[in-house]
């Protein structure tokens, strides 16, 4: 890990990276191609907006008495994530264990798991919307579809790949075939889980966009407000409603970061030196 | 004579690898004691740790049988049975206090219970201070002390250890022989311990079991007349057990001699 005393020195770079960006940004899309030709950029803010706009709208977007108040639908899209989420983790988790740890129902199960996983998730979208409305459910469902075939395939070779030398030790103790699924199984299988979980969040939060875009504004979320931008050609709206994303993500990123690093502190690569 | 503890008679074990049968252990006789350390050295692939793990009910023996305190051994380890691998078999989610626990656990010892005798384990290993620390931080030897008490907190009266100081260096393997001579003078558990070292077997056993080539068999067992307890350093320069290492050394050479004619 890199320490301290080079930490601001990152800091300063990327905070430098930034602000060149956004200048960059704000100067060239406000250069004229033609001199006072109205409408005429070199680079069109219509298109990509500028930071300033952009802030403008933000500020608006999230103030008192809005329709689409950036707040609530950053709200909508962070709860369908989570709810996708933590339940494609917890389905995938213990059907990556029991298939895991039983070579027939593995069998059984492989060529329908292959399938659906190979189906393409957005294809699924409609369908999904169909059957479950253009709620908040809708989202979790297709976070979850994703979800759980990476928590589920990471489990599973996690559980089928336990030292086995591990599980004579403990019978070795004295363990019983409940603790050795305990005390053994679980902790190697869940070593892999947490591998999975960075992936998934990102994944999850792919679901519940994709699945917004579609939705309606029963739905809401950011990816609604993307899809509205779209439909009255205003790219700062859509712009604001990306840097929300880009926060979000970033945020949950950190998160799960934070409880890796906790669960498996154990591991070579998380002890402190 | 000593109550017999492990009585092993006409073994045989085969392995199938694709279209091919391969002789491991073939015609293997020969009984442990009560109390008795037993060392069984042979070529590499002559079958000795076979012979443990079958004793350990980790491999099906193709034929004859073994008797573990007139039983004979079935699918599941005797529990009386405790076994220290080669390979580093300490949990890694698990810090010391806590793998030298789990045998504990696992009988359900209440925790006050646990915590005391977990403490006792922890300073006769030398481990005080680390008890918080997981296994990646800490050395190999350190390591297979951990694996090295957590067998023996749960008090088994049958020990059966296959190469464990096999991956560690020279001084390390010293100290943790005289750790062993130690703990085992204490206890006397039975003990059949499998390696390749010579000078390991010598030192630390009874009796030791020369194994030839594969399909192996047991080619002659000596008895190691040095007196305990043993000074791990020390007893490497005694007549005796320089007399002992070559002649035992002469036997095993026979055994390389034959696989290069």
């Amino acid at each position: 890990m890199i320490r301290a005393r080079s930490d601001w020195s990152v800091w300063a770079w990327r905070i430098g990276i930034l602000v060149a960006f956004l200048a960059g940004w704000e100067y060239l899309t406000g250069i004229k191609a033609i001199s006072k030709t109205p409408g005429l950029y070199w680079i069109d803010p219509f298109f990509i907006s500028r930071p300033s706009a952009i802030a403008q709208r933000f500020v608006q977007l999230a103030g008192p008495g809005v329709r689409l108040s950036i707040w609530r639908m950053a709200l909508s899209t962070v709860q369908s994530t989570l709810w996708g989420f933590a339940v494609g983790i917890t389905t995938g988790f213990l059907a990556g264990l029991v298939l895991g740890r039983s070579d027939r129902a593995a069998r059984i199960f492989d060529p329908f798991i292959v399938a659906f996983n190979s189906l393409p998730r957005i294809a699924l979208v409609p369908l999904i919307t169909m059957i479950f409305g253009f709620g908040l459910l809708a989202k979790v469902v297709l976070a979850w579809s994703i979800v759980f075939f990476i928590v589920f395939f990471n489990t599973f070779q996690g559980a089928r790949s336990v030292d086995a030398d591990l599980i004579h030790s403990a019978r070795f103790l004295g363990a019983s075939e409940h603790q050795v699924m305990r005390t053994v199984i679980v902790p190697s299988a869940l070593a892999w889980t947490f591998a999975s979980l960075t992936p998934s969040i990102s994944f999850a939060l792919i679901g519940v966009v994709v699945g917004e875009f579609i939705g309606g504004e029963s739905g809401g979320g950011l990816g609604y407000l993307i899809i509205q931008s779209l439909g009255t050609l205003n790219a700062a709206d859509m712009m604001v409603a990306l840097f929300v994303l880009g926060a979000i993500g970033i945020v949950m990123a950190l998160g799960i970061r934070q409880i890796e690093m906790r669960l498996l502190r154990w591991r070579p690569e998380y002890q402190k030196r | 004579m000593a109550r017999l503890r492990i009585i092993i008679r006409d073994l045989s074990k085969t392995f199938t690898q694709g279209p091919r049968d391969i002789p491991a252990v073939s015609g293997v006789s020969f009984d442990v004691c009560d109390k008795e350390f037993v060392a069984i050295v042979g070529p590499s692939g002559c079958g000795k740790s076979t012979i443990l793990n079958m004793i350990g009910s980790l491999v099906a023996p193709s034929g004859g049988e073994i008797l573990v305190d007139g039983e004979r051994v079935g699918a599941r380890p005797a529990p009386q049975i405790g076994y220290v691998f080669q390979k580093d078999t300490v949990f890694p989610w698990r810090t010391v206090e806590r793998n030298i626990a789990l045998g504990l656990e696992y009988r359900g010892v209440s925790a006050p219970e646990i915590r005391a005798r977990v403490a006792e384990a922890v300073r006769l290993a030398g481990l005080e201070g680390f008890e918080e620390a997981f296994p990646a931080t800490l050395s190999g030897g350190m390591r297979q002390r951990v694996a090295l008490m957590r067998s023996l907190i749960v008090n088994p009266e049958i020990l059966l250890m296959d190469e464990p100081f096999g991956a560690l260096d020279t001084h390390t393997k010293l100290d943790l022989h005289a750790e062993l001579l130690a703990l085992w003078g204490a206890r006397r558990q039975t003990v059949v311990f499998v390696t390749h070292d010579l000078s390991e077997a010598i030192t630390l056993a009874d009796r030791v079991v020369v194994m030839t080539r594969r399909p192996g068999t047991v080619k002659i067992v000596y008895d190691v007349k040095l007196p305990r307890p043993r000074d791990v350093i020390r007893v490497r320069e005694s007549e005796e057990y320089l007399r002992e290492y070559g002649e035992i050394w002469h036997t095993l050479g026979e055994e390389f001699e034959g696989r290069a004619s």
